[in-house]
């Protein structure tokens, strides 16, 4: 499904500049170098750290991470600072289902990049 | 405008490529102004004032050109932040890009005004100093500021490549300017001994930073030929050696003009000419290559030797298409329609042009694609065996240039199938997908070039600018093809592709030179470097042609 029909207008117009500063989004060069959970993974339901690891270092303070829940609905997550220049943390309260976390980062080189990590959580 | 995200990408990438060319410009004004102008004036009479001044000139407005592009740029990923991650503007102006990049257009502007206001006599000091602080506000946007491990040496290269840029590529508008006020033999060679003193400087910076660069963001032979950035910095190398070759024939030619000051020097400006326009090209590989991931990054999707060889090993070209109707995109439209049609519903549209999908492909999709690059490659090899015979004496063959309309009549008709005459996506909706959108810009390129150059061979037109249109274009398109990107999801597939279309891209660059070099050089003094030039042209010309009939997709 086309990214856009499911974005706010606000958030389309964000697509457009984003994709302004990242040109091949499929390369960009701020690259996820791995994620718990894994992209496809399967975790158990309670109190979760997110972890995302990233080959460049991120500017977390100005970095994003937005969870769709299985009931579609989305939160925007509080980022954990401080860990390590390279990393993005979040805690967040899983409850069975299929999720999508959607993250965002600004490399201090100035380049934003984005993606989706899907995973599928299950009874504890 | 949420449907245009493709093609703003891509014009991302020719903003950044004018703000290194400007950066460039200003900084190696400055340092031609500071290291040559001024320090030559007095020995070279009254040109020397005059070349001063405006040597002052060009590096001013060419800090204003990259004030304004950086501050576009700077106002564009503020935007972005602001919208995307909900902070205010001050915050997203704390970021290091924001920092990096206003002190960047600060420098700038603070260097056009002293330029401006003090012209030729603006004080030295002040001037290096802005020179070296713009070089380091440059280096904190490159991958080097956003390193894990060695962040230093990184960092001290990356303003190395930047400050030997300046120097070299950045110098030579100002050289040509002098060259061109200066008229006796002694002047030139003062000149030109002292420039390539200081690009032979700048080249050992390029060298000592680059090496070091592909060190450590290459890391090894695989990560070379296996990743895009790998093959990008391989397009720069090439075109790095070909300014190496221009620089040091230059540099012979000065040294023999202590022996003989009476030499002409029409080569000496007609090579740095084509050295100015093949440093723009790297500039823009340049850009091309900051939206890429280093290749010691990318250690899965590589593509290998093995794959290169399968891929290129020669096969007889491909010419019969498969049916339209044939495609992955009409069939699922097809599909779609049936459905609706059924649920007695609206059909949904199978794809929406720049709206960030990639468009399904099938095998009958690779083999339309084969057969359109096999039928072009015909096309561009007839022009260049009809180029060739032209200049060997066949004088009905100068009307090569009408085979292009050919080439871009069929390239027009079947490039895109998915967009009209052929698919359903309209003329004008079609221009959403980057890749459409440079379909038909590479059209306009060859109908442009091919009617002035036919109207020039064939047709005697006088004008003076009309036989620059197509060594120009032809080396733009070139440097449009270095940024040419394929929308496929595969990044093997992908990269494999590039590989083939990076020494189509070098050839046209070589040709539009050559072409360029062949027009300008002294039809009496350059008789030998003026007839090479005419029988390289055509042949890469020809290059291209068999290029293309080897292309494979799969």
């Amino acid at each position: 499904m086309p990214i856009c029909s499911v974005l706010s207008r606000r958030a389309a117009t964000a697509a457009v500049l984003l994709a302004l500063l990242s040109p091949r989004a499929a390369s960009a060069h701020a690259i996820l170098e791995d994620s718990e959970p894994a992209q496809g993974g399967t975790v158990r339901a309670g109190t979760v750290a997110l972890r995302f690891r990233y080959n460049s270092r991120i500017d977390v303070g100005r970095s994003r991470l937005t969870v769709t829940r299985p009931d579609r609905t989305q939160t925007t997550l509080a980022i954990a600072s401080g860990v390590s220049p390279d990393i993005v943390v979040a805690i967040l309260d899983l409850t069975p289902g299929a999720y999508t976390v959607r993250w965002q980062v600004l490399a201090i080189d100035g380049h934003i990049t984005r993606g989706d990590v899907r995973f599928t959580v299950t009874e504890p | 405008m949420e449907l245009l995200i493709d093609l703003f990408g891509y014009l991302s990438i020719v903003v950044h490529g004018l703000t290194i060319l400007a950066q460039s410009m200003a900084l190696g004004g400055v340092l031609f102004l500071v290291l040559l102008a001024r320090p030559l004036a007095e020995r070279l009479g009254l040109p020397g004032a005059e070349i001063a001044g405006r040597c002052a000139r060009i590096a001013a407005w060419s800090a204003i050109a990259l004030m304004v592009s950086e501050a576009v740029t700077v106002a564009l990923q503020t935007a972005v932040l602001v919208s995307s991650v909900d902070i205010g503007v001050g915050n997203a102006l704390g970021a290091n890009f924001a920092v990096a990049g206003l002190l960047k257009a600060g420098i700038a502007a603070l260097l056009a005004v002293m330029l401006f206001v003090r012209g030729s006599s603006a004080p030295t000091v002040p001037l290096l100093l802005a020179v070296m602080l713009e070089l380091m506000a440059a280096t904190l946007t490159t991958h080097a500021a956003a390193r894990l491990d060695g962040r230093g040496p990184l960092l001290a290269a990356a303003w190395l490549h930047q400050a030997g840029a300046a120097i070299w590529i950045g110098g030579i508008p100002c050289f040509l300017m002098a060259m061109a006020h200066l008229k006796d033999g002694v002047s030139w060679r003062a000149v030109g001994a002292r420039f390539s003193r200081m690009s032979m400087a700048g080249v050992a910076c390029i060298l000592l930073s680059g090496i070091t660069m592909s060190v450590l963001y290459i890391g090894d032979i695989p990560g070379f030929y296996g990743t895009a950035y790998g093959v990008m910095v391989g397009a720069k190398i090439a075109m790095f050696l070909m300014l190496l070759g221009l620089g040091g024939m230059n540099f012979l030619l000065v040294e023999r003009l202590r022996a003989d000051p009476s030499r002409p020097v029409t080569r000496l400006r007609r090579f740095a000419e084509v050295e100015l326009g093949i440093g723009a090209a790297i500039f823009f590989a340049a850009a091309s290559l900051t939206s890429v991931p280093p290749a010691v990054d990318l250690t899965r999707d590589r593509v290998t030797m093995a794959e290169i060889i399968e891929r290129n090993t020669p096969s007889w070209p491909r010419f019969a298409s498969p049916d339209h109707d044939q495609l992955a995109l009409p069939a699922l439209q097809a599909k779609l329609d049936a459905e609706a049609a059924q649920q007695k519903a609206a059909a949904q549209v199978a794809f929406i042009p720049g709206a960030g999908d990639l468009p399904p492909r099938n095998a009958n999709d690779i083999a339309w694609s084969e057969y359109n690059h096999h039928w072009a490659g015909l096309f561009v090899a007839l022009v260049g065996v009809l180029a060739l015979m032209n200049r060997a004496g066949v004088r009905w063959a100068r009307h090569w240039p009408l085979v292009f309309l050919g080439l871009a009549t069929f390239l027009f008709i079947r490039s895109d199938p998915e967009t009209w005459p052929l698919g359903d996506i309209g003329f004008f909706e079609s221009f959403r997908d980057v890749e459409v959108a440079q379909h038909r810009a590479y059209v306009v390129l060859i109908v442009v070039f091919a009617w002035f150059e036919w109207r020039v061979r064939a047709g005697g037109w006088t004008n003076r600018g009309a036989p620059y249109v197509f060594p120009l274009l032809c080396a733009g398109g070139g440097v449009l093809l270095l940024t040419h990107s394929h929308a496929i999801a595969n990044i093997k597939d992908q990269l494999l592709i590039e590989l083939t279309h990076t020494p189509l891209a070098l050839a046209g660059i070589v040709a539009g030179w050559a072409r360029w070099l062949e027009l300008r050089l002294d039809v009496k003094a350059n008789a030998t470097a003026m007839r090479i030039a005419g029988w390289v042209w055509p042949a890469a010309i020809l290059f291209c042609g068999l290029l293309l009939l080897t292309y494979r997709e799969a």
